[in-house]
């Protein structure tokens, strides 16, 4: 190392200057913190060293590195360093790691180390957390997935599920790429048919259902419970699967510091190609015999780029950790600011934590883990209460139609779409409001741990989620009139500037209480885990507006406002849960193991006859590689077999959801105009008053195994779940007095059954080039299975000519695409007029040339919605991932890394309801449709002669949905050194996706009975970052 | 010893705790916050009657149901020879035009509503009854409030059975969602069995409703009972009881002609002493409290040149045929429509209120309906920024009394020249001394143009097929589109045990 520094007066003067401003941030923070860590100053020789798995190369975070025969050391921080003073008279050090054997060596002279541990028997000796609890990996019975935070931090996205996607067999994330939106998660395939879709968040034991305020740089690790018997520990959490969240602590020892950014840009990743003015013109002129008519000045108009930009993404994260003998402490800033590629659109977050831990004796401990963040959403799409106010919430379905003739702005008069009889202009959609969310959110969980003996451990953890919204709209005055469009005239105007503002309080909290056992008695190894959990959620909000407020933003404020004009509203909803949970794992000799557990959940959301409910399960696994007749095998390390069985449930309903109550202020005006109206009420619900908990039960049984040295590990999953007593938000006859017609109940069953596979293989091919290769499927198939009454449910209601698109039925998947079947396109008017049912009737009486031929598949003569076919699913029948990883590192000259990881989803269908919802002439159409259409020359069956729109739901809407995509390729660079680490890295999020879907994106979140439904979703992006992590 | 306390004393911490939360049930016992129950309004029967009127505005004509919006001027005014579409060309083709056209199949979305609206607000009429039982209240207020809750839920019957023919008969709420799915709230009744039921409703409120002077402005009275049981009675064609029940109305006292016929639709002419029965529109919360889309659609729509801040959205224009219908002289042509300047003189169209229409140059349709005119400057209203603004809409009136007097008389043999030259000598023309059927119909047709009796009327009389497809709509088939189709959502969702009109 000295010979490195005096070869390089540079790098000498770029160390003292690191060093100097190291010292000086060191100082501000231990004056900031005031925690006291007066050890690390004095020394006597300092010693400093790296230490890496022998195995690949890899460095080894978190290994304790210990002065034998005392309780001095620490810890190696991400990269492997570690970096601390010994007394002249310590002999050796302890270098030890879960999962690696315990290394010792003589210290002597020498000041720098580099130690490479050898594998035990590989990452399954890890712990993970499982609930209330931890368990090592290699002894648990259900089926878990494990993401370690660096995987989550390479790449440059807002929340960590997304970065989850591709990496886990058997979850499936679906992303929108929408700055500010946390994806949906579906384990195993779709579990419910009602909205309550939302995966249980764990956040340090917070329970919580959005996870957006969390930094991803916090987290250090995130446990997946895949399966029924995993998540039966949180009971009636756990049916939409349960992502437990942990984030990072600090570690006795040194301060550490690290600085962590990226910086890039985001773009739209897949546009789809409208029609520019010549086109558009041409097939207007087809379809209706005339050329567009366009009032003023015609243009040219390629509305996506009016919209879209280049945007500009970055994050930043400062963290200081470290710790005593008795204390330990993490402080995390970071800050984040997505811009939307939409123009006007930016989500700012702000966050800061603080984890502590404090060993007050050697049986007490307590501590806390904090994070408090403050997010700003301008213009957000689909932010709550939006759409309330200006027409935000349909500027993509406006881009999509809007007439390329229509110029966007000229001179600052707005093209007026509207007066052609088009949708309103996109672009002053966006402008003529602004629309601001602010939140924040302080989640803390603080516990006490009391272990009186060394069998037994006592723990209190108390844990809240405290969010305060508010909302400003403003929706800017205009008229239709010369003043703000070229040409004036149509329906897009706004009289009257108007103010809303709502503000929204909730406050969540947890409290468990949980004792372990842990005995071993001869080769039987017990814990036992008891426990009661209670929690209460309870929300208060208000809103009001006013209008006549100037366009100033200084003025934003209700009291501006023309009191006459003022409205407010408010409300709240309040429900507890409370829940006692018991746990036994016991395994023989680490070769037979067994978990069993029950949760018994009461609820406040449900009827008080149905208000308790039990979730128990059971797990066995029998570790082969233990046995002895294994011995003589050299292929597998490590092999597993378990099976399981459990149950969770679900009773994500409203709270309102059984009891009938009356909405008020249904006024009405006796004396017309002459007074004010009398308030009045309507009962206008009608509820099921039996509703029950939906619950679900599921078989697993899988092989885990590694092999050949473990260079290759992999796991073969089969899984069987039925979710029983389906709530759904179900239609009932227009005769109900009920006024959206649709009522929860509990309807049936559904079944999902799958097959999981995964296999990781890694290997170095030299001391310096080491690889991995790994990749993951998942097939699963989705069925409708019992409905009470088989009443079948129409969902997916998109409008236009289109009604329904989606219907859910015994045997079928959930929410299939049921449309009419496309036979071909009419030649000639003969051709129409020749098509008839057995009968001679003519099928279709008003068809003419160019028209659809759909399949009267009732064959009454006739097409109508009873000739509707189900037409496939938005679920996949398979997804998967892949990566590839290659890491070359040197002594002296830094070393390399490379990753890439792939995504896909196969078997799934889309819906192009965009372009189903074509219901004027005058909208736009997609370029590919004025060329490849039907005409005299160009009789091809696939698309239709030019037309106004209002085509009926139709397999032509119907679109395959597969797609495989790069989901992320990092290149990065560490530099050689040691007193500090030095990472470069470029790296791109969704670089490229074949796909066979027209549209934007296959990848389409929703509930159950209404995704893969494509009407007006933010388009995806594509992001290339650049980034640096510093840490020392 | 100390360390066993250790041990013992959180384990004890941690059963109280448990025994604690597991004790009181009461911890998942959250009552509904915001919630008001049937138990804990006292004024809640009364708050109901109210909300049936409220029930009456339902506009969402593309959502969730349609009373008296847009849906409902579709089916009374559009698809008649009174009314175009109007807009443009595409706009609206599907639903409206299809209706205009006789195109329309059983998945139009404004047939759809139409039926959701009528039984959404024949629920909410039933909740009300089923609280006004058991209500403790005065028990003449009881049958009073009674009787307006039938009166409602007959008219709207009334209509039902007008558009669809017999319809599902639900005459009581639910008991819970099991309930809702039994074939009570599904099958189809009889149209007599409708026509039954509508004629008890209408009885029991002109048994129980005071005089329109005992009552307070805007509620069901007696006479609007009886107004609205003739004009039932009269589509069963019994027409001693249409002449029997218009003569007590004649007789009441209560009524007269109001001396300027264009006034009517004005907030000026709102309650006047015309008026039967009305859908009353005005304020509340700060904000309009109208009919979504009812004013605005049939507003005058800017058009060619542009250049100026329209009304509306061009809907619902009267014919030419209309216009054309007027004797000389008549004085309600220039009330009922607004004739767009098309003359190239550039005059435009100046309205009652001072307000000038551009000439057709810069108007998209030639003739839209004076009844639906709201005025900026003459009226008054909570949120005059919104382009939709309230208008009564006037479902019953004394000119509509006069015309079945007349017309019962014609068939019992009676004074048919009184009541109808009555009518005709406001209209500023001169009475007929021996009025035929052809004249009591055409004075119907004039008298009530653009007030959603047309359609109805000529399938009463008849002869829609004939009136229809002599006005051009040649789509139109006899035994079929004198009803709309019944959703096919709602057959679908029955499995085929709703039954679908004839020839859809």
């Amino acid at each position: 190392m000295l010979n490195i520094i005096s070869a390089n007066d540079y790098l000498v003067n770029s160390l003292k200057i690191r060093l100097l401003m190291r010292k000086q941030l060191l100082l501000i923070f231990l004056f900031v913190l005031g925690v006291g860590i007066a050890g690390a100053m004095a020394q006597e020789k300092i010693i400093t060293g790296r230490v890496t798995s022998r195995e690949d190369g890899k460095s080894v975070a978190g290994a304790n590195i210990v002065v034998q025969g005392t309780t001095r050391g620490t810890t190696t921080d991400v990269d492997g360093n570690f970096k601390f003073a010994v007394d002249a008279a310590d002999a050796s050090l302890v270098i030890s790691f879960i999962g690696y054997k315990t290394q010792t060596i003589a210290i002597g002279a020498q000041t720098y180390f580099d130690i490479a541990l050898e594998s035990e028997a590989s990452q399954l000796q890890e712990v993970v957390v499982v609930g209330y609890g931890v368990q090592k990996k290699s002894d648990i019975t259900g089926a878990t997935a494990n993401i370690k935070g660096e995987e989550l931090l390479k790449q440059p996205v807002l929340t960590a599920t997304q970065a989850i996607q591709g990496k886990v067999a058997g979850v499936q994330i679906i992303s929108s790429g929408q700055p500010g939106t946390t994806p949906q998660i579906r384990v195993r395939g779709v579990g419910t048919a009602f909205s309550g879709t939302n995966t249980l968040y764990v956040v340090d034991g917070v329970l919580t259902d959005d996870i957006s305020n969390i930094n991803t740089a916090d987290i250090t690790d995130i446990n997946i419970l895949k399966d029924a018997s995993a998540a039966a520990i949180y009971g009636s959490r756990g049916a939409n699967g349960v992502v437990i969240i942990t984030t990072r602590r600090g570690s006795s020892g040194k301060l550490k510091i690290s600085y962590n950014n990226n910086i890039g840009f985001r773009q739209a990743a897949n546009l789809v190609r409208m029609a520019n003015t010549a086109e558009y013109s041409n097939y207007v002129q087809d379809a209706t015999g005339n050329p567009p008519n366009v009032p003023g000045i015609t243009g040219n108009t390629n509305w996506y780029k009016t919209i879209l930009r280049n945007a500009l993404e970055q994050s930043h994260n400062i963290s200081i950790s470290g710790g005593g003998d008795k204390t330990t402490y993490l402080f995390n800033i970071g800050y984040l600011d997505d811009q939307g590629i939409v123009i006007d659109n930016e989500f700012k977050r702000f966050t800061i934590r603080l984890n502590n831990d404090y060993q007050i004796t050697d049986y007490l401990k307590l501590g806390f883990q904090s994070s408090y963040s403050n997010s700003s959403n301008q213009n957000g799409f689909g932010n709550i209460d939006i759409d309330t106010y200006g027409n935000i919430g349909s500027v993509y379905n406006d881009t999509y139609r809007a007439a390329p003739v229509i110029p966007s702005i000229v001179d600052g008069k707005y093209g007026n779409t509207s007066s052609f009889q088009n949708v309103g202009n996109p672009l002053l959609d966006i402008k003529d409001n602004s629309v601001k969310v602010l939140e924040s959110r302080l989640q803390e969980y603080s516990y006490l741990e009391v272990k009186p003996k060394e069998w037994i451990k006592l723990k209190s953890g108390f844990g809240v989620d405290w969010r305060n919204s508010l909302n400003r709209a403003y929706y800017y005055q205009f008229s239709n009139d010369n003043n703000t469009f070229v040409t004036a005239g149509g329906n897009q105007y706004n009289l009257r500037s108007n103010l809303g503002v709502k503000n929204a309080q909730s406050y969540h909290w947890v409290w468990d209480n949980t004792a372990t056992i842990t005995k071993k008695i001869g080769k039987n190894d017990f814990t036992f885990l008891a426990g009661m959990t209670a929690e209460k959620f309870s929300l208060t909000w208000f809103s009001a507006s006013r209008k006549d407020i100037a366009a100033d933003p200084n003025l934003w404020y209700i009291g501006v406002g023309d009191a006459n004009s003022s409205q407010n509203d408010g409300g709240g909803d309040r429900w507890t849960r409370n829940s006692y949970l018991a746990r036994l794992n016991y395994s023989y000799d680490g070769k037979y193991l067994l978990t069993a557990s029950i949760r018994a959940d009461g609820s406040s959301r449900l009827p008080v006859q149905n208000r308790w409910q039990n979730y128990p399960s059971v797990g066995l696994a029998w570790i082969l590689s233990n046995e002895g007749f294994m011995d003589n095998q050299r292929i597998f390390d490590f092999l597993k077999l378990r099976v399981s069985y459990g149950k969770v449930g679900n009773d994500q309903i409203p709270t309102n959801a059984y009891s009938v109550n009356v909405t008020p202020n249904t006024a009405y005006a006796f004396n017309g105009s002459a007074s004010p109206a009398t308030n009045g009420s309507q009962i206008r619900v009608v509820v099921d008053p039996n509703i029950t908990w939906e619950t679900t039960t599921e078989k697993d049984a899988a092989v885990e195994f590694n092999a050949l040295n473990s260079k290759l590990s992999g796991e073969i999953n089969y899984y069987d779940k039925t979710v029983g007593n389906l709530l759904a938000n179900i239609p009932v006859y227009a005769t109900t007095p009920d006024i959206d017609h649709l009522i929860i109940r509990n309807i049936g069953s559904v079944q999902n059954k799958g097959i999981e596979l995964s296999l990781n293989w890694k290997n170095k091919i030299n001391d310096q080039l080491s690889y991995t290769v790994g990749g993951n499927v998942t097939f699963n198939k989705n069925k409708v299975v019992a409905l009470n009454g088989g009443q079948a449910i129409p969902g997916g209601g998109i409008g236009a000519a289109q009604g329904f698109t989606t219907l859910t039925d015994n045997g079928q998947a959930i929410g299939s695409f049921h449309v009419l079947k496309v036979l071909g396109v009419f030649n000639s008017d003969a051709d129409a007029a020749a098509y008839k049912d057995v009968s001679g009737t003519m099928i279709q009486p008003t068809a003419h040339e160019g028209d659809f031929k759909y399949f009267d598949a009732n064959g009454d003569g006739k097409i109508d919605d009873n000739d509707r076919v189900f037409a496939g699913s938005y679920q996949p029948v398979a997804y998967y991932g892949g990566n590839v990883s290659f890491n070359y590192a040197t002594e002296k000259k830094g070393s390399w890394d490379f990753s890439l990881s792939i995504y896909g989803n196969a078997g799934n269908k889309v819906y192009n309801g965009k372009k189903g919802v074509r219901i004027s002439g005058t909208d736009n159409v997609e370029r590919d449709l004025v060329y490849s259409r039907w005409t005299h020359a160009n009789n091809t069956q696939s698309q239709p002669a030019a037309n106004v729109g209002n085509l009926p739901g139709s397999t032509y809407f119907v679109e395959p949905g597969s797609f495989i995509r790069i989901n992320n390729v990092t290149v990065g660079y560490t530099f050689p050194s040691v007193k500090m680490k030095l990472r470069v890295y470029i790296t791109s999020q969704n670089l490229f996706t074949y796909k066979k879907y027209s549209g934007f994106t296959a990848e389409l979140p929703g509930d159950p009975l209404n995704s893969g439904i494509e009407l007006s979703s933010y388009p995806t992006t594509r992001t290339v970052a650049l980034g640096v992590n510093v840490s020392f | 010893m100390k360390r066993t306390s250790l041990l013992v004393k959180p384990l004890i911490a941690l059963a109280i705790i448990s025994f604690a939360f597991s004790c009181s049930s009461s911890f998942l016992e959250v009552p509904l916050q915001g919630g008001i129950t049937t138990s804990n309004d006292p004024a809640l029967a009364q708050k109901l009657v109210t909300g049936v009127y409220s029930s009456l505005l339902q506009g969402d004509s593309w959502g969730n149901g349609d009373v008296h919006g847009f849906a409902f001027l579709s089916v009374t005014n559009i698809i008649s020879d009174d009314a175009d579409k109007g807009s443009t060309p595409s706009d609206q083709a599907v639903p409206v035009g299809d209706i205009d056209n006789f195109t329309l199949t059983s998945t139009n979305k404004f047939c759809e509503t139409l039926w959701s609206g009528h039984f959404f607000s024949i629920g909410m009429a039933n909740q009300a009854l089923a609280q006004l039982s058991i209500a403790t209240i005065d028990t003449t207020l009881r049958s009073q409030l009674i009787g307006e809750v039938r009166f409602i839920r007959g008219y709207l019957y009334f209509n039902m059975v007008r558009m669809f023919g017999g319809v599902p008969l639900v005459l009581r709420v639910p008991k819970d969602a099991t309930d809702a799915n039994t074939d009570y709230f599904i099958v189809r009744a009889t149209a007599s069995d409708v026509y039954a039921a509508i004629g008890q409703d209408l009885q029991y409120a002109t048994n129980h409703l005071p005089l329109k002077s005992k009552s307070a402005v805007g509620h069901a009275t007696k006479g609007a009972a009886q107004t609205l049981l003739a004009k039932v009675n009269m589509y069963q064609g019994k027409w001693d009881q249409v002449l029997a029940l218009t003569n007590e109305v004649i007789a009441s006292g209560q009524y007269q002609l109001v001396p300027d016929y264009s006034t009517i639709w004005r907030q000026a002419g709102d309650n006047s002493k015309e008026s039967i029965f009305e859908i009353e529109m005005g304020s509340f919360n700060n904000d309009n409290l109208d009919i979504d889309n009812y004013t605005v659609c049939q507003g005058v729509r800017v058009g060619g040149k542009g250049g100026w801040d329209d009304l509306g959205w061009g809907f619902n224009n009267p014919t030419t045929d209309l216009a054309n219908v007027y004797e000389i002289g008549d004085l309600r042509k220039n009330s009922t429509i607004i004739f767009i300047d098309n003359s190239g003189a550039h005059k435009g169209t100046m309205l009652w209120d001072g307000f000038r229409i551009p000439s057709s140059d810069s108007v998209q349709n030639l003739r839209y309906n004076y009844k639906a005119y709201t005025s900026r400057t003459k009226e008054q209203f909570a949120n005059i920024g919104d382009k939709n603004r309230p208008k009564n809409i006037h479902i019953l009136r004394y000119a509509d009394v006069l015309l079945m007097n007349a017309e019962a008389a014609l068939h019992l043999g009676g004074d048919v020249a009184t009541p109808l030259n009555s009518v005709r000598q406001r209209a500023g023309l001169l009475p007929k001394a021996n009025p035929t059927q052809d004249d009591i119909w055409q004075e119907r047709r004039v008298e009530l143009a653009m007030e959603h009796d047309r359609f109805w009327d000529l399938v009463r009389q008849g002869r829609a097929a004939q009136v229809m497809i002599a006005s051009g709509k040649i789509n139109f088939v006899a035994g079929k589109h004198e009803l709309l189709p019944v959703p096919n959502s709602q057959i679908l969702l029955s499995g085929n045990k709703i039954t679908q009109n004839p020839n859809y």
